[in-house]
């Protein structure tokens, strides 16, 4: 049979399948992506604080969460964890891995963007008697958030991406239909170049989106 | 946690020198697809700067379709389907199919790093070169590239670092590699936060000097250009 008539014949089935996974790939990169900038921002400010434990820890985590893979964090999470009597759900453990994983990434995003705001902003805002914590907020982040949208924003596609990985813990997302499919089938060639597709779909309109905001970060620099 | 420490004293004998082994699977498959990551990246890097349209096209969609897709996809893609449609002569042992998946990822990266090192030089170095009577090729070869290479190292660095941690993706295909070694010493002793937690560490070893070497040599370029 030839490519184009299975693919016409099969793709109402394929396309359901994945499609659904698709949702939940959305719904684990959402819910991982919240997790990543919370716990980035306070692993940030941890970082850049005074006391150096507090900072040394921020540094380790940092260190160690981006110098392993994701795919190890992941199986620590899922696998290992019920050893000490946590035990999560493949989405909950899709979440939380990511979102730690991310988070490391995130808190070095933060502060590249928050040290490149000028300290004169600082220090005007201390000389006008802000507290430290009212200056961050009202001074030095809202200006800051500027500079981090175009790397957060790569970062969402490369979170995006990573979700692929969830489906080896089971999570019923792109892939884990794909795998399904194929074995169910045998189509492999048009379950995963439709797979690609999905992903590309949701991932391209992204990269232009970074593009674009690199371009208007450039014009009022 | 106790019983953590009490789990590596007995099994530790074991495990350590089998991870060590499948490190260097990790290594080998990580410096492989590297280099042909680099050949195709700066391949595809001159067709994106060319000023003929359909070259420049097509490496555009490599580029969006290569960076757009999970490593996972490729990797199924490469390694399972020619088998299934009959492509004999493509089908790749699994160590082949992992450099070939992350090289073409890979080379869609490192075009971007390369188009973007290549495009930070001053366009006065180029014609500089043409006036001189240098050949585009000669200018590309002794004049652009060598400068541009300084420009790149960081970013190529961290590419390496990524790589690094994305063959442990092809444990999914059965590549020899640490992750796989690691899951099928999870499942044989049941000990998997044990197992996992030591090939995290064995990644972080692999890698931490990596991320160093990236610092200084942006450190390095931030102060001296």
């Amino acid at each position: 049979m030839n490519f184009w008539t299975v693919m016409v014949d099969r793709f109402p089935y394929f396309a359901s399948l994945l499609l659904k996974g698709a949702v939940m790939t959305v719904a684990v990169a959402a819910g991982a992506l919240v997790l990543a900038l919370v716990l980035g921002l306070v692993i940030a400010l941890l970082r850049m604080s005074r006391s150096r434990l507090l900072s040394g820890f921020a540094y380790i985590y940092t260190e160690f969460l981006r110098g392993t893979p994701a795919l190890a964090q992941l199986f620590v999470i899922y696998f290992g964890l019920p050893d000490i009597g946590i035990e999560l759900r493949p989405v909950e453990a899709a979440i939380v891995g990511l979102g730690i994983n991310g988070s490391a990434y995130l808190s070095e995003v933060y502060r590249a963007g928050i040290q490149a705001i000028h300290r004169g902003q600082f220090e005007a805002a201390f000389s006008l008697g802000m507290t430290p914590i009212g200056s961050m907020r009202y001074i030095v982040l809202p200006q800051a958030v500027r500079m981090m949208l175009p790397p957060i924003t790569n970062f969402s596609i490369t979170l995006l991406k990573d979700t692929a990985l969830v489906s080896v813990v089971a999570v019923p997302e792109i892939m884990f239909y794909a795998r399904n499919l194929v074995t169910e089938t045998f189509q492999s060639m048009h379950v995963y170049l439709l797979a690609a597709a999905i992903y590309l779909v949701m991932t391209i309109p992204m990269s232009r989106l970074v593009a674009y905001l690199e371009r208007t970060r450039r014009a009022w620099q | 946690m106790p019983r953590l420490i009490e789990v590596y004293e007995d099994n530790i004998r074991d495990w350590f020198p089998e991870m060590l082994a499948a490190c260097v699977g990790t290594l080998k498959l990580s410096l492989v697809a590297f280099i042909v990551a680099a050949v195709i990246g700066l391949f595809v890097a001159l067709m994106r700067i060319s000023p003929r349209t359909s070259p420049r096209w097509i490496a555009i969609s490599f580029i969006e379709v290569m960076r757009g897709t999970p490593a996972l996809v490729i990797l199924y893609i490469v390694y399972f389907v020619p088998p299934q449609v009959g492509l004999t002569w493509l089908t790749l042992s699994s160590f082949a199919a992992a450099v070939c998946g992350l090289a073409l990822q890979g080379g869609a990266i490192l075009a971007e790093v390369f188009r973007s090192g290549i495009e930070a030089l001053h366009s006065g170095q180029r014609e500089a070169a043409l006036a001189l009577g240098m050949t585009p090729a000669k200018t590309m070869r002794y004049i652009v590239l060598p400068q541009a290479m300084r420009v790149v190292l960081p970013p190529v660095g961290n590419y390496a670092i990524g790589l690094l941690k994305d063959t442990s993706v092809c444990a999914l295909i059965a590549a020899p590699e640490l992750m796989l070694r690691a899951k099928d010493l999870a499942s044989s002793s049941f000990e998997p936060m044990a197992v996992f937690c030591l090939a995290a560490l064995f990644y972080f070893i692999m890698s931490y000097p990596l991320s160093l070497a990236v610092r200084y040599m942006e450190y390095r370029l931030a102060r001296h250009g």
